[in-house]
């Protein structure tokens, strides 16, 4: 009987620690490894030395800092079962509830939302093929019910680094091509608009930047002001976007960039330009370069400051909370000049 | 970032080797790229069949504004100006278009009408002209054609109700119904009938005719589904809204379990993204409604205008080339129809 028992025990240990058992896929095949080792958890922002940091903060000049963040609040666009709810506890504000003879008060909040809303980051743990995600890591054996157990946005470093403006807006009105959405209150560049590698570099040409490596690059498509229309054109905004195309997606990650952000919702052209590739562009940059794209951003303000101040870059202000095992979370952002 | 490309095996040395060869000469290729004369773009006209908003195009729930827009997103990475003109449906306005389009010397013209007199016109008035023409679902002479092939399609519907009834009803008392635009869509409801056939010569197929007015679909399959004895009940919808509302047919007839429903066209009423859980979503895999036929006319744009090209570059096209019909279920939809809801 116990033989037996014995028996079947190993037989179950067997069957559930075999590759057949958890279905994975050989993600060696299937994802780039990171350029910082099998073990890197971190990502593109390995690239944010000290020296990157110092030559940075060389942008900060006049101190103006320019908003790049859009509000946190009910109404913003999000997509179908998401949402976003604060409750206030203001307890302590009831007659007698105060605490000591110095009447201390307090009030704090519960925050219910998913992470990837409003201005946020997308993490490492965000975006795979399959099962695979950053640095062929098979994300089945790393996930519990309650979050990552790899790649969470704990393992980020800095993002003290420069940031670049590139005003799409003015490169498609200044190459007579841009075609605005009538929604849009300001010159915006209409869904579904794909941006390539060319316009990236008239865009960097028009204020005389080159990028370098560790750069996070920012991109003005004018699309953000249907964002800030909230709620009237949160269907619209939502419906498709101007974006990256897989060249331009490429060729930023050849630029070894941190991070691309845009004032849309997903950094890339949607529709796709392939239509039946999904999120190709995320797939790129956060799969197989470890580049995060920063969605909602935005970049408005700064690009009108570009405009009259003709300069395009500035001092990256903006931090990640050490949120263990989240693929993203909300950010907010701050050029520096 | 699909397919071969992600196929490549990374942690080769031979490979990463190749690689950097790669890296180092990409530069150059750019380079060189940049020198070179740009690609000449050319000017394509696309005649649609009709633009009127709630008409409904080839006995599905596509419209106008679908096949344009497919053509509108299919040209952003081709070196193609669109010209658009709207047929209404009328053989004189097909003419005016072509001679529209031959006074402003577009390089094609692509014809989608319906009216073999207007056609012929049209292919003559082009010809004199010296402007290609490549047809769309409907021949136009002289022209090579892209075209849906219904009976195809019908036939995919028909083995994909023929194949669950062998596998899930083996020897109960079964009948097909095709129903919908029955009268209109003749090869459509051919096909699904000879697939049946094929399989279950016994089973008889029976046609309800709606002319496109779901509101019928539940007075008209009443009999069926009341029927005694009781019978499985297999059915060939001719398009999605009316696979739909069979299903709320036989869901209020309390005859969920013992019918299965298949659609023609994919549109946007049966699938969506991933928060819109419509009827072919991956978490309704049990639906009574094993899949629907792709039409893709949200894609033809994809599809012709490539072969658009290939006859500007002076490539031989064949004469007769068709839509790629496919089933579309839970199963598979979302890698046919990616959703983009989020973000």
């Amino acid at each position: 009987m116990l033989r037996a028992t014995l028996i079947s025990a190993f037989a179950l240990i067997a069957l559930s620690s075999s590759p057949v058992a958890f279905a994975q896929s050989d993600c060696k095949s299937i994802v780039k490894p990171s350029p910082w080792g099998p073990n890197d958890q971190t990502g593109a922002t390995n690239r944010v030395t000290p020296a990157v940091t110092k030559a940075a903060a060389a942008e900060i000049q006049t101190g103006k800092v320019t908003n790049m963040s859009y509000p946190l609040v009910d109404g913003v666009p999000l997509f179908g079962s998401r949402f976003t709810k604060t409750i206030l506890t203001a307890t302590s504000l009831a007659p007698g509830a105060s605490f000591g003879e110095n009447q201390l008060t307090y009030m704090e909040d519960t925050w219910l939302s998913q992470s990837h809303v409003g201005t946020h980051l997308d993490g490492m743990g965000h975006i795979g093929i399959k099962d695979c995600y950053y640095n062929q890591t098979p994300m089945g054996k790393f996930i519990n019910q309650n979050n990552m157990t790899k790649l969470g946005l704990e393992n980020l470093k800095s993002f003290a680094t420069r940031g670049v403006i590139i005003d799409m807006v003015k490169v498609f009105q200044d190459a007579g091509k841009l075609k605005s959405n009538s929604a849009c209150k300001k010159p915006c560049i209409d869904k579904g608009t794909v941006i390539t590698p060319a316009d990236l570099q008239a865009g960097l040409k028009m204020y005389n930047v080159t990028l370098r490596e560790a750069d996070m690059v920012f991109i003005h498509t004018g699309w953000g002001d249907l964002f800030e229309q909230f709620p009237a054109q949160n269907a619209l905004y939502n419906s498709g976007e101007p974006g990256l195309g897989k060249d331009a997606a490429a060729w930023l990650a050849s630029q070894k960039v941190v991070a691309v952000g845009t004032d849309t919702w997903a950094v890339e052209v949607i529709p796709s330009e392939d239509p039946k590739q999904a999120f190709p562009v995320h797939a790129l940059l956060l799969t197989d370069n470890g580049i995060h794209i920063i969605e909602n951003v935005r970049t408005d303000l700064i690009a009108a400051e570009a405009a009259s101040s003709k300069r395009a870059t500035f001092f990256v202000n903006m931090t990640v909370p050490k949120a263990v095992g989240l693929t993203g979370n909300f950010v907010a952002v701050d050029a520096i000049q | 970032m699909t397919g071969p490309a992600r196929g490549i095996a990374w942690l080769s040395r031979a490979r990463l080797v190749r690689g950097a060869i790669v890296v180092m000469v990409a530069p150059w290729m750019v380079t060189a790229a940049g020198a070179a004369a740009p690609e000449r773009r050319y000017t394509i006209a696309f005649a649609n069949l009709t633009e009127a908003p709630g008409v409904s195009l080839e006995g599905t729930g596509f419209s106008g504004a679908d096949v344009r827009q497919s053509f509108v997103l299919a040209a952003r990475t081709l070196p193609v100006e669109l010209v658009f003109y709207d047929n209404q449906g009328d053989d004189a306005r097909a003419i005016a278009n072509a001679e529209a389009a031959i006074a402003r010397k577009v390089d094609l013209y692509i014809q989608y009408h319906r009216g073999g007199t207007a056609n012929t016109a049209v292919a003559q008035k082009l010809k004199a002209a010296g402007i290609p023409v490549l047809a769309v679902n409907e021949p136009v002479p002289g022209a090579p054609l892209y075209s849906l092939d219904n009976a195809v399609a019908g036939r995919i519907a028909g083995d994909a109700l023929a194949q669950f009834a062998g596998r899930t009803w083996a020897g109960q008392p079964t009948v097909a119904v095709v129903i919908g635009r029955v009268s209109t869509s003749a090869e459509r409801v051919q096909g699904v009938a000879e697939a049946l056939r094929k399989r279950f010569p016994a089973v008889p197929v029976s046609m309800l005719e709606t002319q496109g007015n779901t509101a019928q679909v539940a007075a008209l399959l009443g009999p069926v589904l009341a029927a005694q004895p009781p019978r499985k009940v297999l059915i060939a919808a001719t398009d999605d809204a009316t696979a739909l509302a069979a299903k709320s047919a036989v869901e209020s007839a309390g005859r969920a379990r013992d019918a299965a429903i298949v659609g023609h066209g994919v549109d946007r009423s049966i699938h969506g993204g991933a928060n819109d859980r419509k009827e072919l979503d991956p978490n309704n895999r049990a639906s009574i409604v094993l899949g629907s036929v792709a039409f893709y006319l949200d894609r033809m744009g994809y599809q012709v205008l490539p072969l658009a090209m290939r006859m500007l570059r002076g490539e031989t096209v064949p004469a007769r080339m068709v839509t790629p019909h496919k089933l579309i279920t839970p199963a598979n939809v979302f890698a046919e129809y990616p959703p983009y809801d989020m973000n």
